[in-house]
């Protein structure tokens, strides 16, 4: 049985390039032009993953609200917010609202693909428990690719599908300094210098919100960032 | 010339106060001595007509009327007894008893004042009279070749030893002729001698003690001064010269005694002793009172003038400051009157009445008057300036606090709201409220041209998404290899848009990163040596140097936004750099605050750039690669630095070799 992924976006062109995008992978596609379109078929079927604008028609911050009533209904359905917003503020909303990633709309339609088969394996490994996976273990971090998941001291850190990737980056070569470019690369993403900045930031705290002491992401001024254990 | 000086000029025309103060002044001025000359012509002619008709008075011996036969009938002197005759003396009124030294020089030099007698061109004299309280003094001097003292020692009666001989001929007050002669053997004090006829016929010539007087020599003659007391004489008055040239010779008499029996010839016209006394009743001080002869010759005074205070040294300063202002030059200080007096039918001009004041009486009212009103006048310009010195003050205060908010308004792109002076209900403040209306609009308006930018690359980016989805979509469809080089360039237009909107929203994404970013205290050294260590590997074609302090600087901020200035410090710098340049990074301290400079060889700043350079979406040079510039890497510097509390510069090295940015941050 194919996935269901439903795409909220209001630009008919976007919205419609996307479903052709994601059919062509043999992923079935509803598409809705706004929150109430939406809202109503979810209320009838949940689709497997989300992808949301923020900004719906004559809602500038639908997505958000969309967001948040669609994971009232599920916790663990996969919700994408895709934007042409880029601003810091934005992300932080829509990832504080429960959103497993925060992308814009410079990303190309494969990398968007590829996140969200990223995404799917997540949530079949996660359904598939006491399969150990693929482990990285750097002292007290554990990465399971497979779930793209992260522990720290055996507590799991919610980290966002970017995050997870950058983390992931990093550990697997402790001590070697890993730069934006090489960063972005994991993560498949396209982001300027201060998003990675602000990544990275985001996922010190996320660590240390767990283990004050937490101080495994290194600064390599001008160079990037190194995992050192 | 500034606001205060020219409302410190416009409070200096309040002078004009105290300069029409002293014009008014100086008219009172006239006004009061005009007043002072009629009441003191009103003054003299009182006294005049009190004087009316009393020769007594005037003259010490008043001829009856009976006894000047004489018509009363040309000239000026109407009474009889003023026909003067060729040998009457008139005395002056002296001021000062003189000395009986035989010398002249303490009396007063009115060549007028002599009488002179001459018989031949070798014997003649001049006689000066005066009169001193009570007391005529004589001054003769007598021209002779050959002046001869008296024999010494011998009898005064005997002619043999007879030298030159003065006689001295007179009416005593009974009106009797008499007459003492005045010998001398040799120059000093000399007293008269009478000839007395005793009842046997002898002669004696005993002294006469109340006549004396000094003999002295002097070229070609002799002087003899001589003191008479007025209570001896009566009317006539007069000298004989006995002239010798060898003693016992016959002598050659001149004068005016008559030479056989010694009648006097000529009348001794004097004040009567009481007019002093008459006049002293009408005395202040500040006034002189003359009785004069109607030629002039004076009778008596009685003089005050000096006797006048209150002028003198006590004077205020400020009284004689104000004095010099207002006085003007020439202005006599004395006040002259005079009026005729009568005689008794009113005819005839007996005499004249001389008042002289002081204009002290007056300057001291005027400088009584001129003093308050100047004062008042004075004090009040200078509150006046005082106050609009203080007023221009504060204008120019509130003005200079205007300005500087207004250029501190156009320097900073922060947000400006607060404005001086806004609350002023004064034009000033219209003016206040006018610039802050201005500058909240203009605030808007760059504001609306910052976020410009962001805007655009928003609404840019849902177009490029469609185009960009149409291509990836596109791949997967079935193109004709030939139509694949299209796909293909579509394709990269379509990167090079989205790293344009990425560029363009990358000011927005930096102020927000400031905006989140957390200060901590950190060492700029190891994070500038960290950052130069990258650069060196990812710009392979420069060469770098290191310019860092020893020891360690610490300062408080974001280490990842200093270093991201520090990007794009280094971007620039290689960026405009000829191929194996060597860039140079330097930290200093400058008065404890840390300064970054990057220097890189390469084209001089143009003059007109150098303070547009940090400004956002500038871009004025060509850079060496063809990646887009936005003018953007500058002006992350300037908020990277603002945020560091300091400022960025760019200059052209001194040489000219190259060009410095500087970025100073606060500790």
């Amino acid at each position: 049985m194919k996935r269901l992924v439903a795409i909220v976006e209001d630009e008919p062109a976007i919205r419609d390039n996307y479903a052709a995008g994601f059919m062509r992978e043999g992923y079935a596609v509803r598409t809705y032009a706004n929150r109430a379109q939406a809202m109503s078929a979810f209320a009838a079927r949940l689709p497997d993953l989300a992808v949301i604008d923020i900004s719906l028609e004559d809602e500038p911050e639908g997505g958000f609200e969309l967001c948040r009533q669609l994971r009232a209904l599920s916790a663990e359905l996969p919700i994408i917010f895709l934007t042409a917003r880029d601003s810091e503020l934005d992300a932080v909303s829509g990832l504080r609202l429960g959103a497993d990633d925060f992308l814009t709309k410079d990303l190309s339609l494969p990398h968007l693909i590829a996140r969200v088969n990223a995404l799917f394996r997540r949530v079949d490994a996660l359904r598939k428990p006491n399969t150990p996976g693929e482990l990285v273990r750097r002292g007290a971090l554990t990465l399971d690719a497979e779930r793209m998941q992260a522990q720290w001291d055996g507590q799991v850190v919610l980290l966002s599908l970017t995050e997870f990737w950058i983390v992931h980056a990093l550990a697997r070569h402790p001590g070697h300094v890993r730069n934006r470019q090489q960063l972005m690369d994991a993560a498949n993403v396209v982001l300027d210098d201060n998003t990675i900045t602000s990544h990275v930031k985001r996922i010190r705290r996320k660590f240390q919100s767990i283990d004050p002491k937490f101080d495994a992401v290194q600064t390599v001024y001008g160079m990037g960032y190194r995992w050192v254990e | 010339m500034s606001l205060r000086l020219k409302l410190l000029l416009l409070g200096l025309a309040t002078l004009v106060l105290p300069w029409g103060g002293c014009q008014y002044a100086r008219e009172m001025e006239s006004a009061l001595r005009e007043g002072e000359q009629n009441s003191l012509q009103a003054v003299s002619q009182t006294i005049a007509a009190s004087l009316q008709g009393r020769t007594d008075l005037l003259y010490r011996e008043s001829l009856p009327p009976a006894d000047t036969p004489e018509p009363l009938t040309r000239g000026t002197s109407g009474h009889a007894f003023l026909q003067s005759g060729p040998y009457d003396l008139r005395p002056l009124a002296l001021t000062a008893a003189p000395l009986l030294d035989g010398y002249s020089d303490d009396w007063p030099h009115d060549p007028s004042a002599w009488a002179y007698f001459a018989r031949d061109d070798r014997h003649r004299f001049a006689i000066l009279t005066g009169v001193y309280e009570r007391m005529l003094y004589v001054l003769l001097e007598v021209r002779d070749e050959h002046p001869l003292f008296d024999a010494p020692g011998t009898n005064t009666l005997d002619p043999a030893t007879f030298g030159d001989r003065v006689w001295l001929g007179f009416e005593d007050s009974q009106g009797e002729e008499r007459a003492v002669f005045l010998a001398a053997t040799g120059p000093g004090a000399v007293t008269a001698r009478r000839i007395e006829t005793g009842e046997y016929g002898q002669q004696s010539a005993p002294l006469e003690p109340r006549i004396r007087g000094a003999w002295q020599p002097m070229s070609h003659g002799y002087r003899i001064e001589l003191r008479v007391p007025l209570s001896m004489l009566g009317n006539g008055f007069g000298v004989l010269v006995d002239d010798r040239d060898a003693r016992g010779a016959a002598p050659v008499s001149y004068g005016t005694l008559r030479s056989d029996d010694l009648h006097t010839l000529g009348r001794l016209i004097v004040a009567a002793p009481e007019l002093t006394s008459y006049l002293a009743q009408f005395m202040q001080p500040g006034l002189k009172l003359a009785v004069t002869t109607p030629s002039g010759r004076v009778l008596a005074r009685a003089d005050a003038l000096g006797q006048v205070t209150g002028l003198g040294s006590g004077t205020p300063i400020l009284a004689r400051l104000y004095r010099r202002f207002v006085d003007q030059p020439g202005t006599r200080q004395l006040l002259e009157s005079s009026a005729p007096i009568y005689d008794r039918d009113h005819t005839g001009v007996i005499g004249k009445l001389e008042v002289t004041q002081t204009a002290n009486r007056w300057i001291r009212l005027r400088d009584h008057a001129l003093m308050r009103m100047l004062n008042f006048s004075l004090s009040t310009s200078a509150v006046a300036v005082t106050l609009m010195f203080a007023f221009a003050a504060w204008l120019a205060l509130r003005l200079s606090r205007l300005r500087q908010a207004s250029e501190s308004a156009l320097t900073r792109t922060g947000l400006v709201t607060s404005f001086p002076d806004t609350d002023s209900r004064d034009e000033l403040g219209d003016v206040a409220r006018g610039f802050s209306t201005l500058l909240q609009r203009l605030n808007e308006y760059t504001s609306y041209l910052r976020t410009l930018a962001g805007k655009l690359a928003h609404e840019i980016r849902t177009p490029l998404t469609i185009v960009r989805s149409s291509l990836d979509n596109l791949e997967s469809e079935q193109v004709p290899p030939s139509a694949r080089v299209y796909l293909e360039r579509a394709r990269q237009g379509s990167e090079r848009l989205n790293a344009i909107l990425i560029a363009m929203g990358a000011a927005t994404r930096v102020e927000e990163a400031i905006g989140s970013a957390e200060r901590v205290s950190f060492d700029l050294v190891p994070v500038l040596e960290s950052a130069v260590a990258a650069y060196r590997g990812a710009f392979p074609e420069c060469s770098f140097r290191t310019e860092l302090p020893a020891e360690g600087v610490v300062i408080r901020g974001a280490p990842d936004l200093i270093v991201q200035m520090l990007d794009k410090l280094i971007d620039n710098a290689v960026d405009f750099s000829p191929a194996g340049a060597l860039i140079i990074v330097r930290l200093r301290l400058d008065s404890q605050a840390p300064v970054i400079e990057v220097d890189n060889p390469g084209p001089a700043l143009p003059a007109h750039v150098q303070g547009r350079l940090f400004e956002s979406l500038w871009q004025s040079r060509a850079g060496a690669d063809s990646q887009p510039h936005f003018g953007l890497g500058l002006y992350i510097v300037r908020l990277i630095a603002e945020f560091h509390g300091g400022e960025a510069s760019a200059a052209n090295l001194p040489d000219g070799s190259g060009v410095r940015f500087a970025v100073r941050l606060a500790r």
